[in-house]
């Protein structure tokens, strides 16, 4: 039995312990925003943060994340309580077939969480990880640059709601 | 607009839903005695008027969108084409994926399906015509209900106004829903517009940006089971024989059992199922394919246009005469390898069979295609098959093909479990159908006036047509045996290797400029690879070596490349503009030392684009720095959605132009995941700047047409930069 916290709730399974953290959110927890894209660790799909920090779960076992805490994108902002970046994302028209952005969007928030003002090359740096088939990636910086813009305000958000 | 101008009246009758009944649907045809209740939510005290719309008690108006939503911005589009004239906010609605029905055919196409860049083509007027009925019926309701004259009466947002009351569209439905219309409600003039035309957010943006929008690989009923198939390394092979002892002993696996093309293996998740097929051991029959390597292949369709006796397309004038005229004659040779779609989502499908019933969860370009295939495979009426639209992560034509729909309905009849099927990444990238490969020649005249005067164009390779057939005709044809559904998919291989180009082939390799002599050959060299549509499909590698070839032109007669453009495309007037106004813009620019400018244009999807592409050669790798796309698609109904189609055209067509290729080894692809079949980043991705020239023109595709002239772009910038012609896809200097 594993235990971990995920989205602030503590959770255990009697998955398999080299099971993948992505299929047991999406398959045991039935949390169907992270997704699969390559199963390899070479496309961003199924970001989350595991302690914060943005990891590709497809190739994370879950055996790695006990005790640890986990956020996915449900985790991160609803579409009644959108997180800064989910807004922006919405402000800018950013998606496209959308399968790829739950990760784009976690692996933006780990990165404006490290660095709440990243220049055009850290942007491209912290984000070059992810793949966008639809090619969505100057909507993906300009939504990025728009946040980390209003890097006070974020952080006032983000501390208000308990999202730092 | 005649071919889309389908009896938009029916739209109308299609008659109403007293407390949440019977939903009747009338077909665009007229013919209404045997129609289908359409697959609409059964929402108590729900107003139907036609397929597209529901109001709702609470004023809710709910859009049900007919085309596939693949990230082209489709469901946006026709949501804000109905608002438009239904005087509602697109952004305001509850956005449907609407189910199969004939009322939710492509006019443009005759079935229920999504592609070729035709969505807003197709139904900008009827949409539009239903949105304006439906309103024309509110407010004639409205007129009764209060006892003043309609005259009287607006509407604003999902209400009646009367000077400045405001009543819901809900509250006149019931009278409205008694009322017939007589003619169809006057369509808005273009300076009256509120939606159309302007910038606006997607409907969709906040569900895909929560992990909220629902994927077909998001589907979960109960007690479903996750399928993996183990397939051949050689795409085609079939199993011999399997040795399944281990995999069946995994845990969680509950059926392993061979299918038309694998083995399936099917256990109570998705990773037991991967793990447990990585078990089984498969030795497969061997087919003609698995003697191909991509050396060969190139080789065979050298052999072929070497040969020279391919089938004729158009043959204009007296092009052997005109290229001896010619005081410029210029000839050469381009390639195009073979390519997988890789959209983000993998193939995928839920199928669950329950008796003689089926429902079906599944993101696809067809959704016509999907009772028949049920019915086909499993044995059961095809109206008893409900099937689920859901969200697409990502098309690109791979969507069209109902392979995955129809292995998923096998395993679900083996196993007799709800089955979800889903493709792993190296399932996608090795199996196809794949974007075919292309060998073309090109050998053209300049006359001593700039002017071109033949144009001698041939193309080796596979055609999409046939597998196609093979794919949809059980579909589209439910009473024909499987056994002549691929006797015709035959017959069609036969014929166009024989007697007639299969269009698909060879479009955009000759319809943009002006030279009177023509002649274009083909040469079908077919290998048994699966084919299909790929994004812009033959202008995907055409334009490359169309655009290739003037910019070549150019250079030799010494012309500037914009200037021989524009000389010879006065027959096609809407392209020349865009070739002028992209010129003048390229002219203005200024490259930072080192940096240099390629140009191409092209017309596919009847839309024109130029691009002009700002590269740099450094260390032997090309980098593109800015792209800069000029477009003409008529009238533009959201321009932030054609700016965000032509970036990720660019994006897309600039992943193939810099890395796609899938090399063949023995008939087994190489290539397996993004490490070795890469994709842009966005360290790699230029900037992009969209410039759209509203014409009013009636409007035409943007999915598709940003992405041919990028290659050719990029290609005729490295020249001027290098000197080097790169006439090989992908791009790598010597
Ligand atoms: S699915 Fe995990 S990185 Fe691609
Ligand atoms: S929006 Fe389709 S893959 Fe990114």
């Amino acid at each position: 039995m594993i235990h971990f916290m995920l989205n602030g709730q503590s959770v255990q399974t009697d998955a398999d312990p080299d099971t993948p953290l992505l299929w047991v959110v999406r398959d045991h927890f039935k949390l169907k925003g992270s997704k699969f894209g390559c199963g390899a660790g070479l496309c961003g799909a199924c970001t989350m943060h595991v302690d914060g920090a943005a990891a590709k779960t497809c190739v994370t076992p879950i055996a790695a994340v006990a005790d640890k805490s986990i956020t996915t994108i449900e985790g991160l902002g609803t579409p009644e309580d959108l997180h800064p970046l989910q807004a922006a994302w919405h402000e800018h028209a950013v998606p496209q077939c959308g399968y790829c952005q739950s990760g784009q969007i976690m692996a933006a928030a780990a990165l404006l969480d490290a660095n709440p003002n990243p220049s055009s090359d850290e942007i491209d740096a912290g984000m070059s990880g992810n793949i966008c088939r639809c090619g969505c990636y100057p909507r993906i910086k300009r939504a990025i640059q728009s946040v980390s813009e209003n890097a006070l305000a974020y952080d006032a958000m983000a501390q208000t709601e308990g999202r730092a | 607009m005649n071919s889309v101008n389908v009896s938009r009246r029916h739209f109308l009758q299609s008659g109403a839903v007293a407390g949440g009944g019977l939903v009747v649907g009338f077909s665009l045809s007229g013919c209404s005695s045997a129609a289908a209740p359409l697959p609409v939510a059964n929402t108590k005290g729900a107003w139907t008027p036609n397929a597209f719309i529901q109001v709702l008690p609470d004023n809710t108006i709910r859009f049900y969108t007919a085309r596939s939503e693949m990230g082209q911005g489709v469901t946006t589009g026709l949501a804000t084409l109905v608002g438009e004239e239904l005087d509602v906010n697109p952004l305001d609605m509850d956005i449907r994926l609407a189910g199969v029905h004939e009322d939710y055919e492509n006019p443009l196409f005759g079935m229920q399906g999504t592609g070729g860049s035709t969505s807003i083509r197709a139904h900008y007027i009827p949409l539009r015509q239903a949105g304006a009925n439906t309103r024309a019926l509110i407010l004639e309701a409205a007129a009764r209900d209060m006892g003043v004259p309609r005259s009287s009466l607006s509407t604003d947002n999902g209400f009646v106004t009367q000077g400045d009351k405001r009543y819901p569209y809900a509250a006149f439905v019931e009278t409205a829903q008694s009322l017939a219309i007589d003619a169809d409600a006057p369509l808005k003039s273009a300076a009256d517009f509120q939606y159309i035309g302007r910038d606006s957010r997607r409907v969709d943006a906040i569900a895909k940006a929560t992990g909220t929008a629902q994927f077909g690989i998001d589907v979960d009923i109960p007690d479903l089971h996750y399928a993996v198939v183990v397939r051949p390394p050689v795409p085609g092979a079939t199993v011999r024989s399997a040795e399944v002892t281990a995999a069946r002993g995994m845990s969680g696996v509950t059926d392993v059992f061979e299918i038309g093309n694998g083995v399936a293996v099917v256990a109570q998740s998705f990773w037991q199922a991967k793990q447990a097929a990585a078990q089984v051991e498969v030795d497969w029959h061997s087919v003609a394919l698995g003697q191909l390597d991509t050396k060969a292949l190139r080789a065979d369709y050298t052999a072929a246009l070497d040969a020279g006796d391919g089938v004729e397309g158009p043959d204009e004038g007296d092009v052997e005469q005109a290229l001896s005229a010619a005081t410029t004659v210029h000839e050469a040779e381009y390639w195009a390898p073979l390519l997988a779609h890789a959209p983000m989502e993998p193939m995928n499908a839920t199928v669950w069979i329950d008796g003689d019933s089926a429902e079906v969860w599944t993101g696809i370009q067809f959704p016509f295609a999907v009772p028949a295939i049920i019915s086909r495979v499993a044995g059961i009426p095809a109206e008893k098959v409900q099937f689920h639209q859901t969200y697409l992560g990502g098309g690109f034509g791979r969507r069209g093909s109902v392979n995955y729909l129809r292995e998923a309905t096998e395993i679900a009849v083996q196993s007799s479990k709800p089955i979800q099927l889903v493709w792993t990444r190296e399932d996608d990238i090795q199996q196809g159908p794949f974007r075919p490969a292309s060998l073309m020649r090109i050998k053209a005249g300049v006359d001593a006036d700039g002017q071109l005067t033949a144009w001698d164009a041939a193309r080796a390779g596979g055609n999409i047509s046939p597998d196609s057939f093979r794919t949809l005709l059980p579909a589209a044809f439910p009473w024909m045996g499987d056994a002549v559904a691929e006797g015709v998919a035959q017959l069609s291989e036969m014929y166009f290797e024989k007697f007639a180009t299969d269009d698909s082939s060879t479009e955009g390799l000759f319809e943009d400029y002006d030279h009177a002599n023509t002649r274009v050959t083909h040469m079908t060299v077919d290998h048994d690879l699966p084919l299909t549509f790929w994004r812009s499909v033959g202008h995907s590698y055409t334009a490359f070596a169309k655009e290739s070839m003037i910019d070549e032109l150019a250079a030799a007669a010494s012309v500037d490349e914009v200037a021989f453009r524009l000389q010879n495309t006065q027959n096609s007037p809407r392209l020349n503009n865009v070739i002028r106004v992209a010129g003048e813009h390229m002219a203005k620019m200024n490259p930072p030392k080192g940096h240099h400018l390629g140009f191409a244009a092209h017309n596919s999807f009847h839309t024109d684009v130029a691009e002009i592409a700002e590269v740099s050669v450094e260390n032997g790798q090309i980098r593109v720095h800015k792209v800069t796309c000029v477009l003409d698609c008529g009238q533009v109904v959201n321009p932030d959605i054609v700016r965000a189609q032509m970036e990720g055209g660019v994006v897309y067509g600039l992943t193939a132009a810099l890395y796609g290729g899938l090399n063949l080894e023995a008939g087994a692809i190489k290539e397996s995941n993004f490490h070795d079949y890469p994709m842009l980043r966005m360290n790699e991705s230029p900037e992009i700047e969209v410039i759209i020239i509203d014409s009013g023109t009636e409007p035409t595709g943007v999915g598709e047409p940003g992405l041919p002239p990028i290659a050719p772009a990029v290609a005729n910038a490295v020249f001027k930069a290098t000197g080097q012609r790169l006439r090989s896809l992908p791009l790598q200097l010597a």
